[in-house]
């Protein structure tokens, strides 16, 4: 029976194979932190994955429309409310995240009789003046990784979301390599793009820990741009109105459309 | 936290439904007979607004009176409410200032949760349902306000301008529109200005339009004690926004002092 300790253990563990069998195709997303503010960044086929939820917050997810639906709208609604009784400067992703959300999806996920959230998500907070930014990836269990700012740990200026444990650290690995923390947009979006590219091509094996070749990560990235569409957002530090969302359209995208052919 | 169950409806909850499920936002007094105080026919202050060759430029005096007694006089009439769309009110601030919040949070809860912009018609029936959800209070003799929503319309490529009454019915105003104590004087020099002054409201250009604001502003507080005229030594002048089709533009005070300088007396 479920009341039995390893019981409840083995469902758990069925549970999370599931969902992670569910979760493996999802399309990666890396957002990245560059001058003027942060980039979200996916390729995707048919449905919106980037979205604003407040004036200083983006979010990507990948999983089931559905959940994701549910829970962007319980986001938008938690930060909304805080922002009105309280003000726009008292909604932190920190405590969205952790108060919120986290002990939300845990419950949903360990009480095995209801239904799991199927979504893995990554917040994206602009940093008010010399503030970080912040970046926190929130799973279907409640677990929270966020891009630093510890003891002896400075904070990473990306974080990323893919299918797969796998395919996520390899973005990490090679973001890390990459310099982008003063560049423009355009450079912020090649790189984007190539770690978009790294997650996909590593999504399908746990085994290699090499970094795909750039020959590879160049080919790859031709033949994706020539058939799935770029979807990208950015928080603008140069905003002069609270809201620092924006979506990127054609001419922001020009030059990523210009390497297609 | 609570998640919301699914919703199959975009029109389930809008922003002030959602407040009043979590019990943050105070529902208007039932009306039991009659109005339970003398109701005010006059909301101290004068706010006024025409279309103009770019947009709509809204004006409105500084003062905050309570009575006799003149209680602050910068205070801010002309609030923003989005990149395009500004409120200006006269009536009780306490109840004006909250309702402008809840419009500006409920069009971007709007546009946040939906993934569309609201509609203008949209927007404009938005304040008139705050106004009707708020006439319990305007019954109670407290809590009157008489607002002007002024926007860019995008889709038309056209300024829009709306005065509403303290219920809620909303009226388009063709060229101007003018509200509070003052606006009946206001009301008379546009009209004038408009029908056989040397240019019509919507020829004039943003410097035209700017003087002519702000000499029906000086008309007005000439006779009306509530509407503040302009203080050059404490530099509190009236506020003047124009919306067009760029976004909302505050006049700075420095451009302000230079035309009463030279135009105005």
């Amino acid at each position: 029976m479920i009341e039995e300790p390893y019981r409840w253990v083995e469902a758990i563990g069925n549970r999370r194979e599931y969902i992670e069998h569910q979760l493996a195709a999802g399309s990666p997303i890396a957002c990245l932190a560059y001058k003027d503010g942060i980039l979200l960044f996916t390729l995707s086929r048919e449905r919106q994955k980037i979205f604003e939820i407040y004036d200083r917050i983006a979010m990507g997810a990948i999983g089931h429309p559905g959940d994701i639906e549910r829970l962007r709208m319980a986001a938008i609604e938690v930060a909304s409310t805080e922002g009105f009784t309280r003000s726009a400067q008292d909604v932190s992703l920190r405590r969205l995240a952790n108060y919120s959300l986290s002990p939300a999806l845990k419950t949903a996920f360990e009480q095995v009789y209801g239904a799991p959230y199927l979504a893995r998500m990554i917040f994206a907070e602009l940093g008010r003046g010399d503030d970080a930014n912040l970046f926190v990836r929130l799973d279907y269990d409640g677990s929270i990784h966020t891009n630093g700012g510890m003891l002896y740990r400075g904070f990473e200026n990306f974080g990323v979301i893919s299918g797969t444990q796998h395919s996520t650290s390899q973005m990490e690995k090679f973001l890390k390599g990459q310099d982008f923390a003063d560049s423009d947009l355009k450079h912020a979006l090649s790189v984007a793009l190539d770690a978009w590219i790294v997650g996909h091509l590593t999504a399908g094996s746990d085994t290699q820990d090499e970094l795909p070749a750039p020959d590879k990560i160049a080919s790859h990235r031709r033949e994706q741009l020539a058939s799935a569409v770029i979807e990208a957002a950015v928080l603008e530090r140069s905003s002069n109105l609270p809201i620092t969302y924006r979506a990127l359209a054609g001419d922001d995208l020009a030059s990523l459309q210009k390497a297609k052919n | 936290m609570e998640v919301a169950p699914p919703l199959f409806s975009p029109a389930a909850e809008d922003f002030s439904s959602l407040l009043r499920r979590q019990g943050l936002y105070p529902a208007a007094p039932q009306i039991h007979g009659g109005p339970q105080a003398n109701l005010p026919h006059t909301e101290a202050t004068t706010i006024l607004a025409f279309k103009f060759e770019d947009g709509v430029l809204v004006a409105g005096d500084r003062r905050a009176t309570a009575g006799n007694v003149v209680v602050y006089d910068r205070a801010d009439k002309v609030l923003e409410i989005d990149r395009h769309s500004l409120m200006a009110i006269a009536g009780v601030p306490a109840t004006a200032w909250e309702m402008a919040r809840v419009l500006e949070h409920s069009f971007q809860f709007y546009r946040r949760s939906q993934l569309q912009e609201m509609s203008l018609d949209g927007k404009v029936r938005a304040l008139s349902k705050l106004l009707r959800d708020n006439f319990g209070f305007v019954m109670q003799g407290v809590g009157i306000v008489v607002p002007i929503f002024a926007t860019y319309d995008a889709a038309g490529d056209s300024a829009r301008l709306y005065f509403y009454d303290a219920m809620g019915a909303q009226f388009e105003a063709a060229d101007y529109a003018a509200t509070g104590s003052g606006s009946p004087s206001v009301r008379s020099v546009l009209y004038y200005e408009n029908t056989w002054g040397k240019k019509a409201l919507r020829k004039m250009t943003q410097s035209e339009a700017v003087i002519t604001a702000l000499r029906a502003l000086d008309t007005a507080a000439e006779a009306d004690t509530a509407t503040g005229g302009v203080d050059r030594r404490g530099k509190s002048y009236p506020i003047i926004k124009i919306v067009s089709k760029s976004g909302i533009t505050t006049l700075p005070e420095k451009t302000l002092a230079a035309i009463y300088k030279t135009k105005i007396k």
